[in-house]
């Protein structure tokens, strides 16, 4: 049985993020991170899951191509759903086929490994407030199963205001390239997520976790690049990482 | 290799009506359950795979969770004494290992549809509409969860068509991980203005009833469909149960909806589900296509099939009587699969009766009674290239 899982990259971009306070930088779309033709068409969730999942990767040194991915978004595509059911709503509505196949949950992931050519699974998942931590749960299933490295992405764009107030203010996203069990070149070990409801710190961020829930991935991340071990939320609902530090990085 | 996973309970609602003796009968029959779309008006012509018989309301206390998508959910956990086997895995384990994954494309849409009208009306919408509860992809997952009082982990998977396979893969995962003893794993999509008329725009919708694999072949009907699946670890107790050997999974890397025409996503998401199993090719008794009836999709699939298999099994699939079910359809279609285990009888393919592919593949048009399968795959892929093949074994020792 895996006992952690290895961070050997990590990225953050978003748009309307205050990241002064962070201990790392704070990226917005990386215009390099999709072919052009792609980008013309592609959603802000799209493209910033693109920025920070390339910039990841960079990071850990792997290949975007030989990576299995885990997608994890609150709501998806979201500002594309909103237009196509505005034009549902009308009778004469138009819904144009790139509207709607760029409609569905894992159009980011479907992208992703169009763009890398990577054969690699992509999986797409939600989990309303607690859509970080699972993401990261099912990257831990995925590595203790089967082994190897992924890639996780965390995103969300910004909502039409009607919608789910008042979430989807900030558009965020966050990549880690992780490895199964213990790795030399890892930056830092996470133990297996919990659900153990012992949240409640991070009281910095708290303004933005409550309406940017893909935004969960920050206080662990600074954790990481501070330095500081110890159990770390991963949601507002009581899942709980325990963060393990690199003997280079505690050094 | 990957642990397998017993299936200690399973239950379906589709276009055949409710529970699993329905499923069955339309199994024997194979006659086409399409039908005319009766929810609202569409500016063309089709039939589609509805649910007719009535949806239960959700609990006041759950009030907000209330839309087409959670109320078929509701039905189908109520129906085959599936609710009380779920209870007895809550008892028998901790409510905390006790996990659910739903696998979804569109959530509660078709309900956000019709607010959406009044919001454009309105410019306001309405107080009662609550995004999160309803149409975000895990609010099904979330009202099951709450519904049942499962305290283990919940989210949807939403990877459009091949959606609920790969919650079934996630289900495994869970289990085998060391995080749950049990998993709920449910495909719950209902039909909705949005696939229909998107799958128009892409000129993939077949006005007439589809025929999956035939030379005559024009496209898809869609359909709603839940099923559901008890995944245990592996006791003495459920020795007898059907297990979940492995899923494949794998990306096409080709385009966002159209399948790579050599299948080489298809192939390597069976290989893999071989692989991880330990079982060879030769040991696969029957192939659940996912043949959607469109003609790129079938021919994609049939070189997938003959590429990994020398001498492909009988192969069939079920669209051409219940319709395409989207994210519901790997858990509706992992159903079918384990009614031909348990029970003996390859499903035939409604609407075939003239091979339509270039590659030599065993399509069984008729259902095949007294057969004795003991290894069942089950296709179902997805927009963005997602591919998902689902490895059953009978079972006994």
């Amino acid at each position: 049985m895996m006992e952690r899982m290895s961070l050997l990259g990590y990225a953050v971009c978003g748009i309307g993020l205050e990241s002064d306070a962070l201990p790392f930088d704070v990226g917005g779309i990386d215009r390099d991170a999709m072919p052009a033709g792609l980008r013309r068409r592609a959603s802000e969730a799209t493209q910033l899951a693109f920025s920070a999942a390339a910039r990841a990767c960079r990071e850990a040194a792997r290949s975007p191509a030989a990576l299995p991915s885990v997608f994890a978004s609150v709501g998806g595509e979201m500002q594309v759903t909103d237009q196509l059911c505005i034009e549902l709503a009308k009778p004469e509505g138009l819904v144009s086929p790139t509207a709607f196949h760029n409609s569905v949950h894992n159009t980011a992931a479907g992208y992703w490994t169009i763009v890398h050519g990577c054969p690699e699974p992509a999986t797409a998942l939600a989990a309303g407030h607690d859509t970080f931590a699972l993401g990261l749960l099912e990257a831990w299933c995925q590595l203790s199963c089967n082994g190897g490295e992924l890639l996780v992405v965390c995103y969300d764009e910004r909502w039409p205001g009607y919608l789910a107030p008042p979430l989807g203010r900030v558009a965020v996203a966050s990549a880690m390239v992780l490895a199964a069990g213990d790795v030399p070149e890892a930056l830092a070990h996470l133990g297996k997520p919990c659900p153990i409801g012992a949240s409640g710190n991070r009281a910095e961020f708290s303004n933005l976790l409550e309406t940017a829930p893909a935004a969960w991935a920050l206080p662990l991340l600074q954790s990481a690049a501070l330095g500081e071990a110890g159990p770390v939320a991963l949601s507002g609902n009581g899942w709980v990482g325990d963060l393990l530090l690199a003997t280079s990085a505690a050094a | 290799m990957i642990e397998p996973v017993a299936i200690t309970a399973y239950t379906c609602i589709s276009a055949a009506g409710d529970g699993v003796e329905a499923l069955w009968q339309a199994l024997v029959d194979n006659r086409c359950r399409l039908s005319s779309l009766k929810l609202f008006e569409l500016p063309f012509e089709t039939v589609v795979g509805a649910v007719k018989t009535p949806l239960p309301e959700v609990s006041e206390r759950l009030a907000a969770y209330g839309c087409r998508n959670a109320r078929l959910a509701l039905k189908a956990l109520n129906q085959d004494g599936f609710r009380a086997r779920v209870e007895e895995a809550m008892d028998r384990y901790q409510r905390e290992r006790v996990g659910l994954v739903l696998g979804t494309s569109t959530s509660g849409i078709y309900d956000s549809e019709a607010v959406y009208t009044r919001f454009l009306e309105t410019g306001t919408m309405p107080s009662d509409f609550h995004f999160m509860r309803r149409h975000a992809a895990q609010a099904t997952a979330e009202f099951l969860a709450l519904e049942l009082g499962l305290a283990g982990p919940s989210y949807a998977i939403s990877t459009a068509c091949s959606s609920s396979a790969k919650a079934l893969a996630a289900g495994q995962r869970l289990i085998s991980a060391g995080v749950c003893d049990a998993v709920l794993v449910a495909g719950v999509d209902t039909l909705c203005r949005l696939t229909l008329r998107g799958f128009h725009s892409l000129e993939l919708i077949d006005p007439q009833p589809c025929r999956p694999m035939d030379s005559s072949r024009r496209g898809i009907n869609i359909g709603e469909g839940a099923g559901m699946l008890l995944l245990e670890r592996r006791a003495a107790a459920n020795a007898g149960a059907p297990f979940l050997l492995a899923v494949g999974e794998s990306s096409d890397a080709h385009h966002m909806s159209a399948p790579h025409p050599d299948g080489a996503g298809a192939a390597r998401a069976m290989a893999m589900a071989l692989e991880r199993a330990g079982v060879s090719p030769e040991s696969v008794d029957y192939i659940n296509l996912h043949a959607t009836a469109t003609p790129l999709n079938d021919q994609s699939e049939a070189r997938a099939v003959t590429q990994m298999f020398p001498k492909p099994p009988p192969c069939s699939g079920v669209k051409g009587l219940l319709g395409h079910t989207l994210g519901a359809a790997g858990a509706v279609e992992a159903v079918v699969s384990l009614l031909a285990l348990e029970r003996g009888l390859l499903p035939g393919t409604c609407g075939f009766r003239e091979l339509g592919v270039d590659s030599a593949l065993p399509v069984l048009g008729d259902p095949q009674a007294g057969a004795r399968p003991r290894h069942v795959l089950s296709n179902a892929f997805g927009f963005g290239g997602n591919n998902a093949s689902v490895l059953l074994r009978s079972g006994g020792a």
